[in-house]
């Protein structure tokens, strides 16, 4: 009964199924399962996604939010917002945050900063991880001079002056939204590329890359139906991280009036006007609200990282010692 | 003594009998040095030189210690390596020169089941992309379809179909090494290469991964290139066995002829060390011959015949001329290439050669003077 079709095999002939390692029971559970039971122990990063996660919904949300509040992000209260010498007014029932020099509402201005914030920060960490991952990829699986090229070239990025350049460019395109994401994009792949090159150098040589190529797998397919899914966890960790330095960098650009340009609230814009004829003495929650919402963001999501790589990876790092 | 059972009658078979031809098969790999330009310094010679055949729905079991060269020889015959010379035909196709193109056909008709079960299966695809990938790749059957065959090919080799969802991590190493088996046969190949397929499983499931294999050849008439570093494991499956080491095939033969009556003295040593009193008393020994020594470095081989570093009978002219592969004169299909072959029926136990004795030599000094062999023991048979 040689060479019958496979595929049409129905009765697989008298030998019963084997016994001492039959698949009776199986016990174990996907490594996806396992990290999540993992990451399920890790109070902090737990708290940290739903916050990251109201954030969202927040930024989405906040023409919804803004309108229940009553009060715009640009909109000026000359009456209510300002009191009679023409200073901003504390934090109150009326205004919950306080209001800025112009009468605008710091709560609906934080508000909407997180759009800006988490739109860079995740969008342009989004961008470097697909340039990074497809590079790494590249890089890591062909080896040789493609390697050496791409190798030196992320090298050469991750050694240039971010901010140098950024300040050449704003002074040669006008400062703006897409410019500031594609800049941290374009400065945030490296990174990636490099961590992705290295495993992709271990992988490669794993067996079931053979495997693979024995059943006649091209390169193309090797590199993104094999490896790419056992670069996820890796991915998925590092993005968690860049996030809130992208966050970071977009505050620090907008804050030195090379990112996203008033009236448009963003927390580093935010962060500067209140330093504008030190405003923040007399009118404390200026910087106070936009820069807990910083802090709040950028700690979130590092300790959602953390969390991700010690459940991904329980060998390395936190862990261990809090155990 | 071990009566020896004469080889009854050598069976012939016509030359387009085989499946598989291998001759004068050479992979060497370059070895670099370490600077930026990577100047050649000097080539490990993994495979040296084998001329193997295979016949069609027959077992070739391969067998050599570590670092022989086995999985070489297994790659270069998949093509996952290109040979550096050499020739290997299947069906009569010449297959060291195929095109890329061409490689597509051949990769349906030569498929391989490796070695590590855990390595060898994606831990990040579910069972049923990882067993679909062949039928993704060379356009079978999809959707429900593939599904279907999938599970199939489960149920065949001993799984659920139930397990289509399931990560290979789910599974112990018998049942991985099934998976990988299913795999192999997915394409319906005729040549499964089979590289050490049982040596990371524990003993008890050694015996069900083989006869599932055994199985599977008789259902699918499949013919099977098996490897494997002890001779054991081979004796049940294989019809033919080749020993081989450090690139060179040092032995080979029907394994009747092979097992009863072994030339070359690693074989010999090798099959010492099977723990199978039937086999041993067909030798007419129990003792245990441990070779001593490490296996030497194919970058830099010994002169003339590869063992003499290591061989217990070995003299002058070992070191000097390389033995080449000559007939036995009982059965011209077991051959073996040594100068001074150990006589049939020759007895193996003789002090010196003994386990006790061998382990009061250091572990890590193959010196030929060591060899401090009874010279009359070629005689006394
Ligand atoms: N890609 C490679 N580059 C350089 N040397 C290699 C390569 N692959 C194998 N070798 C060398 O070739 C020799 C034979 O290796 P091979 O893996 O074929 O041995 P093996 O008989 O399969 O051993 P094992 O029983 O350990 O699997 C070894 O010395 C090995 O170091
Ligand atoms: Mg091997």
């Amino acid at each position: 009964m040689s060479a019958t079709d496979l595929v049409d095999i129905s009765d697989p002939g008298g030998e019963p199924a084997p016994t001492a390692d039959a698949p009776a029971k199986i016990a174990g559970r996907t490594p996806m399962q396992l990290a999540l039971r993992r990451l399920r122990k890790d109070k902090l990063a737990i708290i940290s996604a739903v916050f990251i996660v109201l954030l969202i919904l927040v930024a989405i949300f906040a023409p919804v939010i803004t309108a229940v509040i009553g009060h715009g992000p640009n909109v000026q209260f000359p009456n209510t917002g300002l009191d009679a010498f023409g200073t901003p007014v504390g934090p109150g029932k009326h205004f919950l945050f306080g209001t800025d020099e112009l009468g605008r509402d710091v709560l609906s201005r934080v508000i909407y900063g997180a759009r800006v914030s988490l739109a860079i920060g995740i969008g342009a960490t989004l961008i470097s991880l697909i340039i990074g991952m497809v590079v790494g990829i590249f890089a890591g699986f062909y080896g040789g001079p493609v390697d050496t090229f791409l190798s030196r070239f992320m090298d050469l990025l991750l050694s240039f002056p971010f901010l140098l350049l950024a300040i050449a460019l704003v002074a040669r395109f006008g400062p703006s939204f897409q410019l500031v994401l594609y800049l941290l994009a374009f400065f945030g792949w490296p990174a990636i590329g490099r961590l992705v090159r290295g495993q992709v150098l271990a992988l490669k040589e794993r067996e079931f890359v053979e495997a693979a190529r024995s059943l006649g797998s091209n390169n193309l397919r090797i590199m993104f139906v094999d490896i790419l899914p056992n670069l996820l966890p890796l991915a998925v960790v590092y993005s968690t991280l860049l996030v809130p330095i992208n966050i970071v960098a977009e505050a620090t650009l907008s804050f030195l009036g090379l990112g996203v340009q008033l009236p448009t609230a963003s927390w580093g814009g935010m962060i500067s006007e209140s330093q504008n004829g030190s405003l923040y003495q007399v009118a404390w929650w200026l910087l106070v609200f936009p820069s807990i919402a910083l802090f709040l963001v950028t700690l979130a999501f590092n300790l959602l990282g953390d969390g991700l790589r010690d459940a991904l990876d329980p060998r390395s790092g936190r862990s261990q010692l809090g155990k | 003594m071990s009566t020896v059972t004469a080889p009854a009658g050598p069976t012939v078979h016509p030359a387009g009998d085989n499946l598989l031809e291998i001759t004068d098969l050479v992979k060497h790999f370059p070895i670099k040095s370490g600077s930026l330009l990577g100047r050649t310094v000097g080539q490990v010679r993994a495979v040296d030189g084998v001329t193997l055949s295979v016949r069609r729905g027959r077992t070739l079991g391969l067998v050599g210690e570590s670092g022989c060269g086995k999985s070489t020889l297994a790659r270069v015959v998949t093509a996952l390596q290109p040979a550096t010379s050499g020739s290997i035909k299947l069906n009569g196709t010449e297959l060291t020169t195929l095109r890329s193109g061409q490689m597509r056909g051949l990769r349906r008709q030569v498929q391989m089941v490796f070695q590590d079960p855990y390595g060898s299966l994606n831990p990040r695809r579910r069972v049923g992309s990882i067993l679909g990938e062949p039928y993704a790749i060379h356009d079978g059957p999809k959707g429900k379809d593939r599904q279907q065959a999938v599970q199939q090919l489960l149920e065949r080799v001993g799984l659920s179909s139930d397990h289509y969802n399931r990560f290979p991590t789910e599974f112990s190493g018998g049942q991985r090494q099934r998976l990988g088996i299913a795999r192999a046969l997915a394409l319906r190949p005729e040549l499964v290469v089979c590289d050490e397929p049982v040596s990371a499983l524990d003993v008890s499931i050694q015996a069900q991964v083989l006869n599932l294999l055994e199985d599977l050849q008789d259902e699918f008439g499949l013919t099977y290139l098996f490897i494997a570093h002890d001779l054991s494991v081979v004796r049940h499956v294989s019809d033919e066995v080749a020993v081989m080491y450090l690139g060179k095939i040092v032995e080979r033969g029907p394994v009747e002829s092979l097992y009863s009556r072994p030339r070359h003295p690693y074989t010999n040593a090798l099959l010492s060390a099977v723990p199978d009193p039937s086999a041993a008393a067909q030798r007419g020994t129990s003792t245990r011959i441990v070779l001593t020594g490490d296996v030497p470095s194919p970058a830099a081989p010994p002169s003339g015949c590869r063992f003499h570093t290591r061989c217990p009978k070995a003299q002058d002219l070992c070191s000097q001329e390389e033995p080449l592969l000559r007939p036995t004169p009982e059965d011209p299909e077991h051959v073996f290439a040594c100068h001074y072959p150990v006589a049939a029926g020759e007895p193996l136990s003789i002090g010196t050669w003994s386990e006790s004795a061998q382990a009061a030599v250091p572990r890590r000094a193959p010196s030929p003077a060591r060899t401090s062999i009874t010279k009359n023991r070629e005689g006394s048979a």
